[in-house]
């Protein structure tokens, strides 16, 4: 029993870093686009923004979509990629 | 020694409960975001409960038997401060004052943080705030009801964390208010 939660634990913690996808930048700010890059982005996109706000190197937003659902994303705030989980730039 | 029953069975699982929710709430605060809800809701409900018990409950539980006026909690800190307070059975009135402020703080906390995830207040940021001060708010009222259980428990040479898991305390002896 022992030897199968070592087993699995091992697995997840090498899974881990594989599994999650895109992260924030670690460039300096001088670096970064623009807020109102991210702006138009969103819009273009369709959404409202309702915040944006700096989590470490990302970019975090609050905004609904077209269709009026609550979106809370996070961007890398160097290349305006999407995170695939919002809360990953939290840290 | 004689014992009596102080502390009911709702009493006690609220309140470990309570402390659980806030401390997964305040732990999850930047995430999993799930959770997070999951502890303030659980708080939430915990704390409407507790009200109600405070009408309709046990003895000791009741609002009645331990709210007491400004006047009479500051009479009792002084009294501590000079080292001459009596025991209280139940809840002492500096106890009472923070049960009332703890739920109160709570209450709000659970309840701006259920606003943060309604299409209203999404993404407000005087809102988030809001409810960032209210849990730092809840956090330094837990670590002072924490000295003031180690203080009346030193004072009175009984174990107060001991009281709230068995319910039982030392019954009232001459001096101390039953």
């Amino acid at each position: 029993m022992m030897k199968c939660l070592c087993a699995l634990a091992a697995l997840s913690l090498a899974a881990g870093p594989a599994l999650a996808e895109g992260k924030c930048t670690s460039a300096p700010k001088s670096k970064w686009q623009p807020r109102s890059a991210l702006e138009s982005q969103l819009q273009a996109d369709g959404f409202s923004i309702r915040q944006i706000k700096v989590e470490g190197g990302c970019y975090e937003v609050y905004a609904t979509d077209k269709a009026g659902k609550r979106a809370n994303m996070a961007f890398n705030a160097e290349t305006l990629e999407k995170l695939d989980n919002a809360e990953a730039g939290e840290n | 020694m004689a014992t009596i029953r102080v502390w009911d069975p709702f009493v006690r699982a609220f309140h470990w409960s309570l402390a659980l929710s806030f401390a997964v709430a305040w732990l999850s605060g930047e995430g999993p975001e799930r959770l997070h809800e999951l502890a303030g809701y659980a708080a939430g409900a915990l704390v409407i409960a507790r009200v109600a018990w405070g009408f309709v409950g046990t003895g000791y539980a009741r609002f009645s038997q331990f709210v007491r006026s400004p006047a009479a909690v500051v009479g009792y800190l002084k009294s501590v401060a000079a080292g001459s307070e009596r025991r209280f059975v139940g809840h002492n009135p500096a106890g009472g004052a923070m049960i009332v402020a703890l739920l109160t703080s709570l209450a709000a906390t659970a309840a701006t943080g259920w606003m943060l995830t309604t299409d209203a207040f999404w993404g407000s940021i005087l809102l988030q705030r809001a409810h960032s001060v209210l849990a730092h708010g809840v956090l330094l009222l837990a670590l002072a009801h924490l000295c003031g259980v180690a203080l009346a428990s030193l004072r009175h040479r009984e174990n107060l964390v001991r009281a709230m898991v068995i319910g039982d305390k030392r019954a009232p002896e001459p001096g101390d208010v039953a």
